[in-house]
């Protein structure tokens, strides 16, 4: 049994997995755990992954019951995290979470709440949930009020996620930006044994807002290059991308797929690209929720040049460090990185400037020091 | 036979109970000829998609409506923001988009 924890941290989202997110949780929860001296860690199981651990002073329980409807799993959990935090009531001074699952049982606790709104369900639930009524997203949205303005504190990691997360009513001084970040890719990283000669890459998951389809019909005006490949780092499986294999075989691209590749694999693949791709689609996901590809932080700390969609979230991370081609026009997008490809000097340059500007402020050392600064405030209060 | 499950009626609400002939593709319920809203949808579901074409469908949507005014007025938040079936039938495993686009495994809900 526990001894009474006095932090925790609580997501509804599978740990540790080949996405981003993942790389997320990993160094915010240290954060946290290191303050407190361990704590608990409640997240999603599945696969191979025990139910139970304990490493230093964290206790890891993972939510394994298989409950087929998305909504009804998300309110087990929600039952179930409470369960986990009621051992440790009367220790328990934080709770880190990061979606309204996880902040509901949180709330029925005396300890200050931490919310990081890195999404927001009400707006992303759609995409892939599309019989999902406008009265019942509305239903989440209240949901997703109701726990932020809750919150001691929330941590968003771009301006268009303040924007939205104060349209929903948390007042702006307890909003916190804290960008997501990369750690430097050392230069003499080695080369993927399986890699081609020449190529551009693509890291990431593989949903619609993500613009794969786009990089594919880009890449399609790129046949003259017979010497140029496209690598697909895919953070999900080979069978949840079959329609865009498909596409690029209808489109007769030379792709080279690799799927759920461990994160420190993704570094040798960045580095050694010709470019990296971000082509964000101009969705609502994108546009009024906002997010902080990662994909884009990790190339720019491989001294990768990135060709992305002009987006303002893309903007906030990039600044002016990349080519910018309007989203969802594969012309555009493959003009861009012809051009690129023609002028590698611009391209290293952008590259080692990306790189130099994680250095200097973009590490997820300086990500977890300014979490810190926000368990600061919210402890001091 | 199996009985049309849309609710009914004024002052007291029932079943409707004549033969079905349909199921409602969102929620499963049996619907009958007189009961089938908008895209087969029984007029609940219908309703709760502002597809407001049949009049049974007006009906729901000014209960559920009604149901919300209440549950604000009262500041009930739980009973207010709890999901009902016609809620949770849009997120069964087969009413997903295209499954393959599912990020994950389908436990995915944000993916940041």
């Amino acid at each position: 049994m526990a001894d009474g924890h006095r932090a925790a941290y609580l997501a509804f989202d599978r740990f540790p997995s080949a996405k981003g997110s993942a790389v997320h949780i990993r160094h915010m929860a240290a954060e946290l755990f290191e303050r407190y001296g361990g704590g608990l860690l409640c997240v999603l199981g599945g696969g191979d992954l025990p139910a139970y651990q304990r490493e230093h002073g964290v206790e890891i329980v993972r939510f394994t019951e298989a409950v087929p409807n998305l909504l009804d799993r998300a309110q087990a959990f929600s039952t179930w995290a409470a369960d986990r935090l009621a051992a440790h009531l009367d220790t328990l001074e934080i709770c880190h979470v990061r979606d309204p699952w996880s902040a509901l049982p949180a709330l029925t606790t005396d300890a200050r709440l931490v919310y990081e709104a890195n999404g927001l369900p009400s707006i992303e639930l759609p995409y892939a949930w599309p019989m999902a009524a406008p009265s019942t997203l509305a239903k989440i949205r209240e949901m997703e009020e109701h726990c932020l303005r809750r919150a001691e504190a929330v941590v968003v990691p771009s301006y268009q996620i303040k924007n939205a997360v104060t349209e929903r009513g948390v007042t702006p001084d307890r909003v916190h930006l804290i960008p997501n970040g990369a750690d430097p890719v050392a230069p003499d990283v080695p080369r993927p044994p399986d890699a081609p000669g020449r190529y551009v890459v693509y890291v990431g998951a593989l949903q619609p807002w993500q613009g794969v389809d786009v990089l594919l019909r880009a890449f399609a005006r790129l046949a003259d290059l017979t010497d140029l490949s496209l690598v697909v780092c895919s953070s999900v499986t080979r069978s949840r991308a079959r329609p865009l294999v498909r596409l690029a075989e209808n489109l007769n691209i030379p792709v080279i797929w690799r799927f759920q590749l461990p994160h420190e694999e993704v570094a040798g693949w960045l580095a050694h690209a010709e470019l990296s791709v971000a082509p964000l689609t101009a969705t609502p996901r994108n546009l009024v929720q906002g997010c902080s590809p990662i994909k884009v932080w990790e190339s720019m700390a491989a001294g990768t040049a990135v060709v992305a969609s002009d987006l303002p979230v893309i903007r906030e991370v990039l600044g002016d460090l990349g080519r910018f081609v309007p989203p969802g026009r594969p012309a555009e997008l493959s003009r861009a990185i012809r051009v690129l490809l023609e002028y590698p000097e611009i391209g290293r340059d952008l590259g080692d400037r990306s790189r130099q500007k994680i250095i200097d402020g973009y590490t997820w050392k300086h990500a977890r020091s300014r979490l810190s600064g926000v368990y600061d405030l919210v402890v001091g209060h | 036979m199996t009985p049309c499950a849309v609710t009914t009626g004024f002052f007291t609400l029932g079943k409707c109970g004549r033969m079905a002939v349909a199921g409602c593709p969102a929620c499963g319920r049996a619907i009958c000829a007189d009961h089938i809203a908008e895209g087969g949808q029984c007029p609940e579901c219908a309703a709760a998609r502002n597809q407001l074409s049949h009049p049974a469908a007006v009906a729901a949507q000014r209960r559920r409506a009604y149901r919300h005014r209440s549950a604000e007025q009262y500041a009930d938040t739980v009973w207010y923001t709890s999901f009902d079936s016609y809620d949770r039938a849009a997120f069964d495993p087969n009413a997903g988009a295209s499954q393959d686009y599912l990020d994950d495994g389908d436990d995915a809900l944000v993916d940041s």
